[in-house]
């Protein structure tokens, strides 16, 4: 039905179209461009059978502190697409390449507190936990979850889910000894880049 | 810096360039001053405290001050440096290059000034300077590695991808064994990966695939690692390998299609139109019958079968895939399989299945020759499925009373809603459409999905002021109340732009068209940043693919539309211009004295209102901004908030050139390019390039109605024009009596017998008969009642085609209306007008245009009198609605709670 694959440069207007038809907090385009320009493993799409953009995940790296750590930007679905496990489908593609290429050891998200829907998924069927409360961290003044889910010690494994959510244990065995090499060093950012809240 | 001065002046001049560079632009302007109080000629000095006022908003002074100090100082390589960059701060690139260069003539090795240079060079896409520029900083900083990459991308940028591969073995001869230190691993990976993706490009395939197994090790990306291996190993046809590798591929993501692509390309099953042998259909049947066991979980697995299955193994595929997805109720599953919707005989297939499904359902409860008892809402989906189907064909009563029936059966869905406003849209009914959208909304005032399905319907019902009150409940961000410009939401802009254009309001049309217009120049600009970065950040695949991006991104369908929408507009304008005061003070002559004070009194009332409430927008606004940060700069009040200004340009058509133009550069194969130009080229009585535009035409779809009307128009004209007296119009004519016999639709022929031909071939096409009457008249405008004529003897026939539920008619509402206002403007007939509205109300009932009976344009439809009976219940649809799955619900429930704007 739809094709989860790795975000293009291409795939951007049409993500930022996605992201202004159901979501309340949205970026310029140059916060995209930012993102893929910086991690482009990072975003990936879903694309419908016609071509569409109907999802998206947008990911990004957290160089500054210490703890190597993925951070999950944006994240959509269309109304249409739901109850096709879409965004089961891009976190774990998105998470997957935060360990495997960065080695991150957890990855964080901020979600409204009365989104129960989200918080549902990201509980339930996506293993994370409420690391701490920002008070009034979204402009119209709701508080937001800090969530977080650990990567490296992956004892807990999710089999009733999705069977390809282990792709990394597969044909090459030491992704772990990988990455890390992002995190260490602080780049530069882009000029006049404004940190945009997350979903 | 600063040479020339005595050492205490000299040390402030450091002061100023620090405090510039710090953004302490008073600290800078203080020291400044206090220098210029001793040497008040001090050309650097000058220069530096105009630069400092460039960023403090004083942009003429800034000006004045950096152009009086380069004159004062001429051979200061400062004085130049800076003019540069008061220039790139207004983005005048090129103008800042004369500048940089005339400073390297002073000092030629200056780092900085070579870096600032070669930013504007590869933002300015001036490839070979680039490569100079690059190759000057390597060779003074050879230890650099962001010098190394930054001469190979230029000379890949530069179309030299072998010189790049050169480039960045020679910066890897320069490295030690046990590089990359940890911290570099991915910089270095990503180096790598670009180097082989150069190879790949130069066609050194081999030599690609060797580097890639030596440096696999030192690759972190794996994913990318074993994509590229894929799109090697297929080119260099070494099929197996491939297999192997992409269904390791499709072991980590079973979703992604393009593996699938790549796998059947390796076995030897793959076309591009998706054309196999019946032996092949087999062997893809088997394929796909193996993966599925393999990746129960991938939808792909059962969707792709269903593009080459045919006949009843199309059937029974196509069965087992639709029901479990409606018993789940996935909204989405009509429009997964509308592409099917290409083949007739599969569309066939699908409805009588549909039907058979629904029949089973309705009286069994059980799906055909299952024994489980399905759930009550199974039937309610396989009612949704049938009435989008139903629409889909163009049979609005049946799929109406499908959705009604399913509405019935659960009032709570709101997709239902919504496919219920899609297909009023696609009936005629707009008015209904958006109203029942705005049912839909109000169900979840949470979810900005149908929050912006019902803008959308709302705009297209020329609703615009509904539209933005109900768009602006989700894009409140803190003290700013409408920032849908600001995140660049197009799609609304566009769609109010053309909603404007349609009720006649041009100036603000324009005014939404080139906000869009402006964002993708805003977009271009995004790239300057990036340019230094990406080299530092070492992702240069994802570089090089964004300037690629940029260099096609005014090709982008919003952009299209969006200067197609301002040339039609300023077209409008030109034919139709607004009225000058003098002809307003004209029209106020005719009245009496005391109604033309009244008229006077009411506009300076409304003029001093609309100041005030600009004044009253500016202080919030300023207010807020100052509380939140000191810094955060505050957005001045938009001058001209109705596009009024924009109506009061010298030259329409002159402004219209400049789309254009950019439309003929980046959109050359689309018809509406070329139209726009012939209609625009012939007001500015550009001979020659109208006849470009008609050639264009003819050779995208000399067979299109409006190709043909651009033809005879043409030609028409070209005939009635002066005899040519001077040398130009000489000319014109000789290259138009060359041109003219090439024309195969023209040949020997005269215009009138082009035309009759066009109809021989075309008669039982609607628009080409319309086009073909027009033309008619133009050409000979004594014909007009044959040209009504040929118009009102079109029939609407059916479209043959044996399925269960009958035939489809051809004609489309929008080519009615097309025709309906031929008929009423350019053949100037009220009657004929009057007469097509009656027919098309007919064939058209739900249609607000023709005021169809089944429309809510009449008031006793059978829309009203149910919109009556749902306005008492919908206090109801607020507690159910399936919510929970709804990711875009943000739980804004509560803040809305105030805010519904609900009917």
């Amino acid at each position: 039905m739809v094709c989860i694959r790795k975000a293009t440069i291409d795939d951007l207007l049409a993500m930022q179209t996605c992201n202004l038809f159901c979501l309340p907090e949205n970026y310029q385009m140059k916060y995209y461009l930012y993102h893929i320009l910086s991690w482009p493993q990072l975003l990936y799409v879903a694309e419908d059978y016609n071509g569409r953009i109907v999802g998206y995940v947008l990911a990004k790296m957290e160089e500054e502190s210490n703890e190597c750590h993925g951070h999950i930007t944006s994240l959509a679905v269309l109304r249409t697409h739901r109850k096709l496990g879409l965004a089961t489908k891009l976190m774990n593609a998105a998470q997957n390449a935060m360990e495997q290429v960065f080695g991150a050891e957890y990855v964080s998200l901020h979600v409204r507190k009365s989104n129960r829907a989200a918080f549902n998924l990201y509980t339930e069927t996506l293993g994370y936990k409420i690391h701490d409360v920002e008070a009034k961290y979204y402009a119209d003044g709701e508080d937001a979850y800090d969530m977080r889910k650990q990567l490296k010690e992956k004892q807990v494994h999710h089999h009733h889910h999705h069977h390809h959510d282990h792709g990394h244990s597969h044909g090459h065995a030491h992704h772990h000894e990988h990455g890390g090499g992002c995190c260490s060093s602080v780049d530069a950012k882009v000029s006049g880049k404004k940190e945009a809240k997350a979903t | 810096m600063g040479a020339s001065l005595p050492p205490k002046e000299a040390n402030l001049f450091k002061l100023i360039v620090k405090s510039y560079e710090t953004k302490q632009y008073k600290k800078g302007l203080k020291a400044a001053d206090s220098i210029l109080k001793k040497f008040p000629d001090h050309g650097e000095t000058l220069a530096m405290k105009g630069l400092t006022l460039n960023c403090m908003d004083r942009k003429s002074e800034a000006y004045e001050l950096v152009r009086q100090g380069l004159k004062n100082d001429l051979k200061s390589h400062v004085c130049w440096h800076v003019y540069g960059l008061l220039y790139r701060s207004d983005r005048e690139y090129r103008e800042a290059i004369k500048c940089y260069r005339n400073a390297l003539r002073i000092d030629p090795d200056n780092i900085e000034i070579l870096r600032d240079l070669s930013l504007l060079q590869a933002q300015m896409r001036d490839l070979t300077g680039f490569v100079e520029t690059r190759q000057q900083l390597l060779s003074l900083k050879p230890n650099h590695r962001m010098n190394w990459i930054g001469f190979a991308v230029a000379h890949h940028l530069n179309s030299n991808a072998s010189k790049a591969v050169e480039i960045l073995e020679a910066y890897e001869g320069t490295l030690e064994d046990d590089h990359p230190p940890d911290n570099e691993r991915c910089e270095h990976g990503e180096m790598l990966l670009y180097k082989i993706s150069l190879l790949e490009e130069c066609g050194f395939l081999e030599r690609a695939l060797a580097e890639l197994h030596k440096k696999e090790s030192k690759i972190v990306d794996k994913l990318d690692c074993k994509e590229q291996e894929v799109s090697l190993l297929l080119k260099l046809g070494r099929l197996e390998e491939g297999e192997k590798l992409l269904r390791a591929l499709l072991f980590m993501n079973p979703d992604n299609y393009r593996y699938y692509e790549g796998l059947q390309k390796c076995v030897g099953l793959y076309s591009e139109n998706s054309h196999f042998s019946p032996d092949e259909i087999d062997r893809l049947d088997a394929l796909y019958k193996s993966l599925g066991q393999q990746y129960q979980w991938s939808s792909a697995v059962k969707r792709i079968p269903l593009d080459f299955l045919q006949g009843d193994r199309f059937q029974e595929a196509a069965e087992n895939y639709i029901r479990p997805l409606v018993t789940k109720g996935v909204p989405s599953l009509f429009s997964d399989l509308s592409p099917l919707y290409d083949h007739p005989c599969k569309v066939d297939i699908l409805e009588q299945l549909m039907l058979k499904l629904e029949h089973s359902i309705r009286t069994t409860s059980q799906y055909p020759g299952r024994a489980e008892k399905e759930p009550p809402s199974t039937l309610m989906w396989s009612l949704f499925l049938l009435a989008q189907h139903h629409d889909r064909r163009g049979h609005y009563d049946i799929a109406l009373s499908k959705i009604n029936e399913a509405i019935e059966h659960t009032p709570t869905v709101i997709d239902l809603y919504s496919a219920k406003s899609r297909i009023l849209k696609h009936a005629g009914d707009l008015a209904a459409a958006a109203a029942l959208a705005d049912e839909a909304r109000c169900m979840d005032l949470a979810d900005r999905y149908i929050n912006s399905d019902c803008v959308k319907r709302m705009l297209q019902a020329d609703q615009v002021a509904l539209a933005e009150k109900t768009a602006v409940l989700f894009t409140k961000d803190g003290d700013q109340h409408n920032n849908l410009h600001d995140m660049q939401c197009m799609w609304y802009e566009l769609a109010s732009g053309e909603s404007y254009f349609r009720q006649g309001d041009l100036g603000r049309a324009l005014k939404k068209f080139l906000a869009v217009e402006k964002h993708y120049a805003d977009i271009t600009e995004d790239q300057f940043d990036f340019h230094s970065y990406c080299l530092r950040k070492m992702t240069l695949r994802a570089y090089v693919e964004m300037l690629r991006f940029q260099d096609r991104l005014h090709s982008h369908a919003y952009f299209h539309k969006a200067a197609a929408g301002a040339i039609r507009c300023y077209l409008k304008l030109y034919d139709s211009p607004p009225k000058s005061t003098a002809e307003e003070d004209d029209d106020m002559s005719k009245l009496l004295p005391s109604q033309k004070k009244k008229m006077r009194q009411k506009q300076r009332k409304a003029e001093a209102r609309a100041k005030k409430e600009a004044e009253e927008k500016h202080e919030e606004s300023s207010a807020a901004g100052a509380s939140k940060s000191g810094k955060r700069h505050v957005k001045p009040v938009d001058p001209d908030p109705h596009g009024e200004k924009l109506l009061k340009i010298e030259d329409p058509l002159l402004e219209a050139t400049k789309y254009l133009k950019l439309l003929q550069k980046n959109s050359p194969d689309s018809l509406e390019t070329h139209l726009l130009s012939f209609e625009l080229n012939m007001r500015k009585q550009k001979i020659l390039l109208a006849f470009q535009a008609v050639k264009q035409l003819l050779r995208l779809d000399a067979e299109h109605p409006d190709s043909h009307r651009c033809l005879i128009k043409f030609f028409h004209k070209a005939r009635s024009m002066a005899t040519p007296m001077t040398d130009t119009e000489k000319l014109v004519w000789s290259v138009l009596e060359a041109e003219r016999p090439t024309i195969s639709q023209l040949h020997e022929k005269s215009l009138t017998e082009g035309n009759e031909i066009f109809l021989e071939r075309f008669k039982d096409s609607l628009l080409h008969r319309a086009a073909v009457a027009e033309m008619l008249y133009v050409l000979e405008p004594d014909r007009k009642l044959e040209a009504i004529r040929l118009i009102e003897e079109s029939t609407n026939n059916m479209v043959p085609k044996k399925g269960a539920l009958g035939p489809v008619r051809g004609w489309k509402l929008k080519d009615c209306i097309e025709v309906h206002k031929l008929l009423g403007t350019v053949l100037d007939d009220n009657e004929a007008s009057l007469r097509w509205k009656v027919r098309c109300a007919e064939c058209f009932p739900y249609s607000t245009y023709f005021e169809g009976s089944c429309s809510s344009a009449v008031p006793n439809s059978a829309y009203n009198q149910i919109r009556k009976s749902s306005e008492n219940g919908s206090a109801d649809h607020l507690e159910g609605g399936e919510t929970a799955d709804s990711l875009a619900s943000n739980g804004r429930l509560e803040a809305f709670k105030d805010l519904t704007i609900c009917p």
